[in-house]
């Protein structure tokens, strides 16, 4: 259908009416609470008082974070947990989908899917579900660890050092078909040739994954990389719902994003709040751009 | 696009006709309150409502239900931006201190509510609980929850013990549960941290809060904390708990198996026990006073009147709330259905009270729970109250489970707590 | 030579023992959904179905108006994809194949609004949802994530390789109009990078809890994920219909991925790669 020549979008105003959609609700629903959130940083607030009850403090909130051993300690537990979480989800899933590329063909889709399939589901369910499978006496993690290994009831969710490990796994489970799926993607890409005439001038099967597949795969792990240092520094669902929302014993399971809610919602300091989420905000900027440094692809922007 | 074709004439006489109809209605329309509670407080207000009805005809009550931590974040940001305020608010005991010390919720002392009127219908401790540093009383409450101790009649008796034993004071306590231990092989309370919550309790002086005194100065350095820590890591020296957290699978499987003899909780506990923790273990607790004469709550619910609600139906919320806590029946029905300990003092009267509870064996605990209710005193809550639970429960793990030097562990605390005390 | 003839079948037993750990818990989450809440917490726990199921459906109808709440998450998942494909479908194209001022300074702004936590917008949210008057209405759900960042930047990386820059101009040379050029040249090389948006997008929605927090009002209007948590108390929680909701409520997503997972895996890709 032609539009009539006073209504056809010149090439010039083109960009603009296409974003402004977008970017109409994200000034709304975006920036202002960014830009609210920063200004709250600078107040004292106790919320149930009321907006006008906010009082100026200037830096107060900033000092405060910075010398609250609990700040430290959640942005330890959460650099614990990322790094716990991440790694382990890209060294696996790597040579997963390598497997599964060459490996699978008639049942590929139905392994995909299994793998998968953690992704879609809500985390209240997941953590009602991993309650359940991580009980000390009731759990099917520890009736299966003593049937296969002999080993005694762990206390997964009452020790700090086990809750950590505990909630590792969950997100490792979580989101390790997500990043099998990434890389299974970008395998394809790869063109088989490259593999052939590697075969042909006799290098083994171990030699070309590292020669060829890895930095083929450049690019992908920076995406997947990258999204998992975001997920990981912002961890909240997981470590929230499974401890019930306090963090557990000894907080060892209270991610940075956990104590946010904390301090907002359960100790009612929204300036204190606010101030620490800017600080984990330069954190997360710093980690991506650090990463952005080591992946970068050649040639991108 | 095509036109649309004007209204036929007669249609718009239809139109304009309805609408006068309308307009003396839309004056006389149904006022509406909104109540905005959680489970199962919402099943009480709802069951008030047929009551209502007949006083209040004309006006609507629409009750708000979310789970119970879900309505206090909701009812936190409902404040701070002081919008969608519901007219009464339904708040729990552990929240009310934090709500209580900002300026959001309406104080019941000002005229036209004027509640010190009713101070002496309710039982004093959950009132007091309600009056905030400046004086204000900010809620009224509805439920509470008299601490009281339950224990394994046939396990006590298996290691020759009777309940005099466990009640003279917290080290006899302690002591009986050895005993307990070695003859039976059950645990004395689920954790032991249990029995530090409890210790800190008792012996406060008037004036201090928990963790706090009136002037935010940390108290945790003290020697009811260091009392609290030593009776704690004993229970757990001796292997007197059971190490599980409250509400998991495991303490409800104590329970049912009999490996937990002791519990201390609120008189609600029962009814818990009785439908779905431990059913099969009927007729084998009985309840107790909390041992060393200690009166302490466990949960309770209020009702509250945000400050800056609609003004126009701040005097029928006061009505309501006045009819769901002063109201002797009301108060009755919500006990017998959700098993709601009254907060109204003249229920307390009832021969209802006198009644065997099939469930301790026959005992008719609710004298107990009656007495006990009228000897706890209220305590400040301080705005850091939960922070020092969590802190103080740390330093305890630490003492309990690494050896950590019990003045050490106060001190962290006292360090952690300090710095926070004026936020 | 035996080695390489071994290797493969101790990868197959890692791998299918592997998806048979990604499964379990979807497997006890449906076997619980069929036991009463004594039941889930025996030693040990049930391993097989049992015969809750209808009493659990009917503590969960009674507590909830179940259905309507799962009509609800419907329409909101289903509004806020068709929103979210729309506007960052748009918008990625513009990103990636357009010139205009400012474009590296928003794109970094929008990217940067990936780090702020969700809950911490949730006081400035519940102000403008107040402000527009959409409390307890769902379009305040859908509408606000259509700027979805991660849907900008998924577009704008796929847009960017897949559609070539000189098919856009030749057909701008042949006369054709922007939005023409958008719908019927752009859109339909984006398909892949579209299902997976869509997909992400419905499942986040679907699985959304904080969102309905904080402007839904009425039982009656809120979506699974909140209606589902008010089963949920300290002290008495409702097990065997919370897994019970929670088993029904993952279906409708089993059926989802199981109809565009093909989608999904072309779409994750290229755009990502290049």
């Amino acid at each position: 259908m032609r539009w009539p020549a006073f209504l056809r979008l010149s090439p010039r105003w083109a960009p603009y009416v296409f974003i402004s959609p977008f970017l109409l609700l994200f000034a709304v629903f975006g920036v202002f609470p960014l830009l609210f959130s920063l200004y709250l940083a600078f107040q004292s607030w106790e919320p149930t008082s009321g907006l006008d009850a906010m009082e100026y403090v200037g830096l107060a909130n900033f000092a405060f974070a910075l010398e609250d051993e609990w700040f430290w300690k959640s942005l330890k537990n959460t650099a614990w947990l990322a790094l716990a979480s991440g790694v382990p989800q890209h060294l696996v899933a790597i040579p997963l989908a390598v497997f599964i590329h060459t490996s699978f063909k008639r049942l590929r889709d139905g392994v995909i899917g299994a793998y998968f399939l953690p992704y879609i589901t809500s985390t209240v369910a997941i953590a009602i579900m991993f309650s359940s499978l991580f009980s000390t006496d009731f759990g099917l993690v520890n009736a299966g660890l003593q049937a296969l290994f002999g080993i005694d009831n762990i206390d997964w969710l009452g020790k700090p050092e086990n809750i950590k490990p505990a909630i590792a796994f969950i997100v490792f489970w979580r989101y390790i078909g997500f990043n099998m799926v990434l890389y299974l993607a970008a395998l394809q890409t790869i063109p088989k040739d490259l593999y052939e005439a590697a075969t042909m001038d006799g290098a083994g099967r171990l030699q070309q994954f590292f020669h060829i597949t890895l930095p083929s795969l450049k690019p992908m792990i920076f995406f997947g990389v990258t999204l998992s240092v975001i997920g990981g520094l912002q961890l909240f669902e997981e470590p929230f719902i499974l401890t019930g929302g306090k963090g557990g014993a000894d907080q060892s399971a209270m991610t940075s994003a956990v104590y946010l809610y904390r301090m907002a919602f359960d100790f009612n300091d929204f300036g204190g709040a606010s101030a620490m989420s800017w600080l984990l905000f330069v954190v997360v900027a710093l980690m991506t751009w650090l990463t952005n440094r080591a992946f970068r692809p050649r040639g991108q922007s | 696009m095509t036109s649309a074709a004007p209204w036929p004439r007669h249609r718009r006489a239809l139109l304009a006709a309805g609408l006068a109809c309308a307009l003396p209605v839309c004056a006389a329309a149904r006022r509406k309150l909104t109540v905005a509670a959680f489970p199962l407080l919402d099943e009480i207000v709802k069951a008030a409502l047929p009551r209502w009805q007949r006083l209040h005809p004309d006006v609507e009550v629409q009750v708000v239900s979310r789970q119970y931590a879900d309505h206090h974040t909701a009812m936190t940001t409902a404040l701070s931006t002081s919008v969608y305020l519901p007219d009464v608010m339904a708040l729990e005991s552990s929240y009310v201190g934090r709500f209580s010390q900002g300026g959001g919720l309406q104080d019941l002392a000002q005229p036209p509510y004027q509640i010190d009127r009713f101070r002496s219908r309710f039982v004093p401790y959950a009132y007091d609980q309600a009056i905030n540093r400046r004086g204000a009383v900010v809620a009224v409450p509805t439920d509470i929850g008299p601490g009281t101790l339950l224990y394994r009649v046939d396990l006590l008796a298996k290691a020759g013990l009777a309940e005099a034993d466990l009640t003279p004071s917290w080290e006899a306590y302690v002591d009986a549960g050895i005993k307990l231990k070695t003859a039976t092989g059950a645990y004395l309370i689920s954790n032991a941290q249990a029995v530090k919550d409890i210790v800190i309790r008792s012996g406060l002086k008037p004036g201090e809060g928990l963790y706090f005194d009136q002037d935010s100065r940390v108290l945790v350095n003290s020697p009811r904390f260091v009392r609290a820590f030593e009776l704690a890591r004993k229970v757990r020296r001796h292997k007197l708990d059971a190490r599980v957290s409250a509400w998991s699978n495991e303490w409800a499987e104590g329970f049912k198996r009999g490996t937990l003899a002791t519990d201390l909780s609120g008189a609600w506990m029962v009814g818990q026990m009785a439908n779905w923790v431990a059913p099969g273990t009927k007729g084998l607790w009985r309840a107790a006073q909390l041992p060393a004469q200690t009166f302490v709550s466990y949960g309770g619910s209020f009702y509250a009147i945000p400050r800056r609600a609609t003004p126009e139906n701040k005097a029928l919320a006061w009505e309501l709330i006045q009819l769901l806590t002063l109201d002797r029946d009301l108060q009755f029905a919500a006990f017998k259905s959700q098993d709601a300990f009254p907060a109204l003092l003249e229920t307390l009267d009832d021969p209802f009270f006198e009644q065997p509870l099939p469930f301790l064996g026959g005992q008719p605990a609710r004298m107990l729970w009656r007495e006990a209710a009228r000897k706890i005193t209220a305590t400040q809550v301080h705005k850091q109250a939960n922070f020092a639970d969590e802190v103080i429960g740390t330093e305890l793990d630490n003492v309990l489970d690494h050896g950590k030097d019990i003045g050490r562990a106060l001190a962290d605390a006292e360090r952690l707590l300090a710095r926070r005390a004026h936020r | 030579m035996t080695r390489e003839r071994l290797a493969p079948w101790a990868a197959y037993c890692i791998v299918g023992a592997g998806a048979l750990i990604m499964l379990a818990p979807f497997y006890f989450m449906f076997v619980f959904a069929t036991q009463s809440r004594a039941n889930i917490f025996n030693l040990p726990p049930p391993l097989w179905f049992g015969d809750d199921l209808l009493a659990n459906l009917k503590i969960l109808t009674e507590r909830l108006p179940f259905w309507r709440n799962l009509g609800w998450s419907l329409y909101v998942a289903l509004a806020s994809t068709a929103l979210t494909l729309l506007f960052c479908s748009m918008g990625g194209y513009a990103f990636a194949l357009m010139e205009f001022r400012f474009k590296k300074a928003l794109f970094t702004l929008v990217m940067a609004t990936m780090l702020l936590p969700s809950f911490m917008s949730m006081i400035p949210t519940f102000m403008i949802m107040d402000a527009l008057g959409w409390i307890d209405q769902h379009r305040a759900l859908y509408i606000p994530g259509a700027a979805s960042a991660f849907g900008i930047f998924l577009m704008r990386q796929f847009a960017a390789t897949a559609v070539p820059k000189e098919l856009v101009e030749a057909a701008r040379m042949d006369g054709c109009g922007e939005f023409a050029i958008y719908w019927r040249i752009v859109l339909p090389l984006l398909k892949p990078a579209l299902g997976t948006l869509g997909l992400i997008t419905f499942i986040a929605s679907w699985n959304n809890f904080i969102g309905p927090l904080i402007v839904m009002r009425s039982l009656d209007n809120y979506t699974l994920p909140l209606a589902l948590r008010t089963l949920q108390s300290p002290v008495n929680t409702e097990w065997g219909a919370l897994m019970t909701g929670s088993a029904i409520a993952t279906i409708p997503l089993l059926i989802l991925f199981a109809v565009s997972s093909r989608q999904l895996i072309a779409g994750l890709t290229a755009g990502a790669v290049k």
